[in-house]
């Protein structure tokens, strides 16, 4: 049993008036959220001061134009909120975060974080020019009958972790009961405990969470399994990355690449005349510019254990390729190597710099 | 003018694939850079080849220009002492390598550059989902819209193989610079056809595209205006960057915007939403296209590239080449144009712009 803030007038309606008493009664200065851009759709995270902006707020809209670990970062990096703020942000944005407080990138210090049982998020395209609107109606639909909707990222079809870590706040936006916000820390129930609404104890719907999983699951199989993205050894991967430009738009977007200067645009991975030479010479020809599996297959190397399978990467993808499927797939590979879950506990340290005498001896001659 | 015939009865890549195989037999070159086909057939890379043989899959004009020409070049050519290259380029790729050189990130010394009339090319993101030929000179309208719009399509190499005003099957190799005339000479081609029928031709559609451009631009402007005029414009930008990334003149490893004075403790940011009510993040999305734009219109050549880039469908292409077109104006500079003509941010001039003093 939990306790719970039972939320009248749905999902959107409710939420913005928690967070509009959570603003207007100063027990936050602000609130991180997604906010209309316009009636069509379109959304941008924004961090909200004036209780008033609150009704453009869009609580968990099914968008993630950023992703929200690197927005937390972005805020926090470089010193932590000193007045309470509160940030909704979705299971696999707070993993993200959680990955970059662990790098010194962020600080949870003073946030009050409200996540969800997440139903997913549509691509970015399926957002241009108005596409969005018309499917809300069928995405909130389908969220309470515990069903993937439609059209969302193959990333959220296959996510398997749509339940959040170490939020105060739970949103249930899965299954068909009444919006319920499971309060999870104490600071969650201090922080509504001035507020009006019902506080209850739930056990949750279970069934419903259970019921998501097991679709995701079959889903997350069939990708990892199936796509022949990830499969074909380096071939497959050839082919699959031949039409990269290059953008690095994938890199950009990641939570985790946070590196100011990318080790794979830096003076040491330019091409030298030796190499030059010898590619020239033994292959008899070079792609220019050079290095587009090397990039891949280094970021893989970087962030591999703790990619958090948000889907941004490919979200912004010009040439269509399915990044987030090739790297969740190596990703799930490293982590389980570590039984680790990036993202799952704040002090559980990253496996890259924790060094055992003991241990991955199945790769040793 | 005067340009040596060239036989084009199998099409103009195969043409310019014979041409950079004999310029490779001749020492006329050590190496060719020409776009080819990737291995999944679904696009096409910038390949340097040593081998004419690797050249079986290359074109010189792709329907889709996923990698700017100049972009390439700017990768291997300081590295290139004494090697000769034959780079075949779109003229937008060759006027951006001009720029390049003078901005000391691609070295032309050894590269001599053969660019070919070019009609534009699709949008990327189409061409990837369905496929696509090269836009036709007339009809419906298949190229980007920055590509319909284009007054520059023609010449900017060493060596041009123009096909404007030119009988099917024939096209002509105008050497346009020294490097060009040399090229020609290696191979043994006599430019001794009148070019009189490109001329006339291409000045004809350069006039059309000319008043294109400019009401695409007074119409571009009239949207944008004002800082909510822009604003708006930007209003599905993620912050991606993906348009500097693969810009041909944004050459910098990191960014000013990346860099540590635009880092803040979150107090700041709060402070920010508090003066405003609210703070849209990641901040500073106008910024960024101000700032590139103050760093980078004057060499702005209008490839398009941005524009094929951009995930939320922005047509940032459209924007920059009109804002270009006003600060080179201001200017009177010409990117790509002229190697010798300093890039107009390296000049000072004591005497200037008046207009803007007080």
């Amino acid at each position: 049993m939990a306790k719970v803030l039972k939320v009248e007038g749905g999902v959107e309606e409710g939420l913005r008036k928690l967070l509009f008493d959570l603003l207007d009664s100063g027990q936050v200065k602000g609130v991180l959220a997604l906010r209309r851009l316009d009636e069509k759709g379109a959304a941008a995270y924004s961090l909200a001061a004036d209780p008033a902006t609150v009704k453009d707020i869009l609580p968990f809209h099914p968008l993630m134009p950023a992703q929200g670990g690197r927005v937390l970062s972005r805020l926090t990096g470089t010193e932590g909120f000193a007045e309470p703020v509160a940030a909704l942000v979705r299971p696999c944005e707070l993993r993200a975060f959680v990955e970059l407080v662990k790098r010194t990138q962020g600080s949870l210090e003073n946030l009050l974080v409200i996540s969800c049982t997440c139903p997913g998020v549509y691509p970015l395209s399926a957002s241009l020019d108005g596409g969005l609107g018309p499917k809300l109606e069928t995405y909130w639909a389908a969220a309470a009958e515990n069903e993937v909707p439609d059209g969302l990222r193959p990333a959220c079809t296959a996510c398997t972790e749509f339940v959040p870590y170490g939020a105060d706040m739970t949103v249930s936006l899965i299954g068909g009961r009444d919006t319920e916000v499971v309060l999870n820390t104490s600071k969650a129930v201090e922080a509504v405990g001035k507020l009006s609404g019902e506080i209850a104890e739930s056990n949750g719907d279970v069934k419903a969470i259970e019921a998501m999983r097991a679709e995701r699951g079959a889903n997350r199989k069939k990708l990892f399994e199936e796509d022949s993205a990830v499969h074909g050894g380096l071939d497959g991967l050839v082919k699959l990355f031949g039409r990269c430009i290059g953008c690095r738009g994938c890199r950009e977007v990641c939570p985790i690449c946070y590196c100011d200067l990318c080790e794979f645009v830096s003076r040491r991975s330019d091409l030298t005349p030796e190499g030059l030479q010898a590619d020239l010479s033994g292959r008899g020809a070079l792609r220019l510019p050079p290095g587009t599996l090397t990039y891949h297959l280094g970021r893989l190397a970087h962030m591999a254990v703790s990619c958090v399978a948000c889907g941004q990467c490919t979200d912004v993808c010009p040439a269509d390729i399915p990044v987030s499927t090739v790297f969740s797939r190596a990703g799930a590979s490293v982590q389980g190597m570590f039984e680790y879950l990036p993202g799952r506990d704040v002090d559980e340290p990253l496996p890259l710099t924790t060094f055992r005498t003991e241990e991955l001896a199945e790769v040793e001659d | 003018m005067k340009g040596a015939r060239m036989a084009t009865a199998e099409g103009l890549d195969r043409a310019v694939v014979d041409l950079a195989s004999r310029a490779l037999k001749a020492g006329a070159a050590d190496c060719v850079l020409m776009p080819v086909e990737v291995p999944a057939g679904d696009s096409f890379a910038y390949v340097l080849v040593r081998d004419a043989g690797l050249l079986e899959r290359a074109r010189a004009l792709p329907p889709v220009m996923p990698v700017q020409g100049a972009r390439a070049l700017a990768s291997f050519t300081g590295t290139m002492a004494g090697k000769k290259t034959l780079a075949v380029l779109r003229p937008c790729e060759a006027r951006a390598a001009v720029e390049l050189a003078k901005l000391e990130q691609v070295k032309l010394d050894s590269v001599t550059v053969v660019t070919c009339d070019c009609p534009g090319a699709v949008p990327l993101a189409a061409y990837l989902a369905d496929g696509g030929e090269l836009p036709a000179w007339t009809g419906e309208p298949t190229a980007r819209p920055i590509c319909r719009t284009c007054d520059h399509f023609t010449g900017g190499g060493d060596l041009h193989a123009a096909t404007l005003g030119q009988a099917e099957g024939s096209a002509l190799l105008v050497p346009l610079r020294e490097k060009g005339s040399a090229l020609l000479e290696a191979l043994g081609l006599v430019a001794d056809a009148d070019a009189l029928a490109w001329e006339q031709e291409a000045a004809k559609l350069t006039a059309t595209r000319r008043e294109a451009r400019s009401k695409a631009h007074e119409e571009l402007a009239a949207e944008v205006a004002g800082l909510s005029g822009l604003a708006q414009f930007f209003g599905n930008c993620i912050g991606c960057h993906n348009c500097r990334s693969v810009c041909p003149v944004c050459y910098c490893r990191q960014c000013y915007i990346d860099g540590d004075s635009w880092e803040a403790p979150a107090a700041e940011y709060l402070g920010r939403a508090q003066n405003a009510g609210s703070l849209r993040l990641l901040p500073d999305t106008v910024l960024f296209h101000i700032g590139r734009l103050a760093h980078m219109s004057l060499s702005c050549v209008s490839c398009g590239t941005c524009e094929d880039a951009c995930p939320a469908d922005i047509r940032v292409a459209q924007l920059f080449g009109m804002v270009a077109a006003r600060t080179q104006r201001l200017f009177d500079y010409e990117p790509g144009s002229d190697a010798e003509c300093a890039v107009p941010l390296a000049t000072f001039k004591e005497d200037e712009l008046h207009e803007v003093e007080a």
